[in-house]
C-alpha cells in the first residue's frame, strides 16, 4: 500500500508542525509548516518517493472538494454581515484591480530588464 | 423532510459527507455541460447546490459542518502535500529568482494591504478585516492564515471565490492595456491574485503560464503564511 505510506509522511509532517509551532510559539499554520518541512526533505533526497507521490497527487486533487464545507457556510452569514456587504464587495473588487495592476507592471519591468541583459 | 428521519439520517457524519461528494460531484458535471465557464467555477456551482440542499431539507450549518469536519480534517495533510509541487518547481525558482525574490514580496503584500486599506477606510469591522486579508491565498492555506488572526472562515472563502473569479478578466484587460505577451509574466500574476481558480485559467492558456501561475500561487501562499500573521501581531500590540 504506497499511498497509506505516503499518507503516513503527510501526516506526520503535520504532526511535527503542530509540535513546532506549540514549543515556539510562532503564529503559523502546522499545514505551513508540514509544507515547508516536506519541500525541505525531498530537496535534501534529490527526488520524489513514490509512495509520497501517491499519496500527494489524490489529495492537492480533492482539495476543491475539502474546502467546499467552508464555501457553503459563506451562505449561511449573509445576514450577520448585512450593512458590511458593500464595503467587503468594493475592498475585493479594486484591491484585486490595484494588485493585478502593481503586479503585472512591477514583473514587465523586472523580467523584461533581465532579458533585455 | 420529517423530523426523525432527518435526525435518523445525520446521527452518523455520513450523511453530510455523503452530501458534500454528491454536491461536489454533480457541480463538476453541470460544470464540463456549461463548457467549463470561468466566471462560474465548478466549487462555486457545488457550494451553491450543497446550501440549496441543506435549506430544502432543513439541516441547519452547523449540524452539517460537524459531520463534514471528517472531510475537512483531510485540509491538514493536504496542505503537507503541496510541498511536493513546490519541490518540483524549485528549478522555475532559480532560473527567475532575481526578478521573483523583488516582486513577489511587494505584490503579495499590497495584494493584502490594498483590500485591508480599501474595507478599512469604509469603516469595515476588525473581524471582516482579518477575514479579507488573505484573499488571494490559496484555500488551504489562507483558512489557516485567518484563523491565525481571528477572522471568519466563512467569509474569507466567500472572498477567496469572488477574487479568484474577477482576476481572470482584471489580467486580461490590464495585460492588454500594458501590452504584455509574456505567458510567464501573466502566468505568474494569474497564480499570484488569483490563487487556484486563477491557476486553472493559466493551465488553460498554456503550460508555462500554468507552471508559473501555480509557482505564484504557493509562493505568495508562503510569504503571507509566514509574514501576515506577525505583521497583524505587531499592529495589535502596538494600536
Amino acid at each position: 500500500m504506497p499511498a497509506l505510506n505516503g499518507l503516513l509522511w503527510l501526516i506526520s509532517y503535520w504532526l511535527i508542525g503542530e509540535v513546532v509551532i506549540h514549543f515556539s510559539g510562532l503564529p503559523f499554520s502546522s499545514g505551513v509548516v508540514g509544507m515547508l518541512l516536506l519541500c525541505a526533505t525531498l530537496g535534501v533526497l534529490g527526488r520524489v518517493p513514490s509512495s509520497l507521490a501517491a499519496a500527494a497527487q489524490p489529495l492537492i486533487a480533492l482539495l476543491a472538494m475539502l474546502i467546499m464545507p467552508g464555501v457553503v457556510g459563506v451562505f449561511f452569514i449573509l445576514d450577520e454581515l448585512a450593512g458590511q456587504w458593500f464595503a467587503i464587495i468594493i475592498a475585493l473588487l479594486l484591491g484585486t484591480l490595484l494588485s493585478v495592476i502593481t503586479t503585472l507592471w512591477l514583473l514587465q519591468r523586472l523580467i523584461g530588464r533581465s532579458d533585455a541583459h | 423532510m420529517p423530523t426523525d428521519m432527518l435526525s435518523t439520517l445525520t446521527a452518523t457524519p455520513l450523511f453530510a459527507v455523503g452530501l458534500t461528494l454528491a454536491a461536489y460531484l454533480l457541480g463538476n458535471l453541470l460544470f464540463k455541460r456549461l463548457r467549463n465557464p470561468s466566471w462560474l467555477p465548478a466549487i462555486l456551482i457545488a457550494a451553491l447546490l450543497l446550501a440549496a440542499a441543506l435549506v430544502a431539507i432543513g439541516l441547519p450549518y452547523s449540524i452539517y459542518q460537524q459531520g463534514a469536519s471528517w472531510l475537512t480534517i483531510l485540509l491538514g495533510p493536504a496542505t503537507v502535500a503541496l510541498g511536493m509541487p513546490l519541490y518540483q518547481q524549485l528549478p522555475r525558482i532559480r532560473e527567475l529568482w532575481q526578478p521573483l525574490t523583488l516582486c513577489l514580496p511587494i505584490a503579495a503584500a499590497l495584494a493584502a494591504c490594498y483590500a485591508i486599506g480599501i474595507a478599512w477606510l469604509m469603516g469595515a469591522s476588525p473581524t471582516i478585516l482579518a477575514s479579507l486579508a488573505a484573499k488571494s491565498v490559496t484555500a488551504p492555506i489562507a483558512i489557516g492564515i485567518t484563523e491565525q488572526l481571528g477572522g471568519n472562515v466563512a467569509l474569507l472563502m466567500g472572498a477567496l471565490l469572488v477574487t479568484g473569479v474577477v482576476t481572470i478578466p482584471f489580467v486580461s484587460v490590464v495585460a492588454r492595456l500594458l501590452k504584455i505577451n509574456d505567458e510567464r509574466i501573466i502566468g505568474f500574476a494569474l497564480g499570484l491574485n488569483g490563487h487556484a481558480i486563477g491557476t486553472v485559467r493559466a493551465f488553460e492558456l498554456s503550460p508555462t503560464a500554468g507552471a508559473f501561475a501555480s509557482l505564484g500561487m504557493s509562493l505568495t501562499g508562503i510569504f503571507t503564511a509566514l509574514l501576515l500573521p506577525l505583521a497583524w501581531r505587531l499592529i495589535g500590540t502596538v494600536s
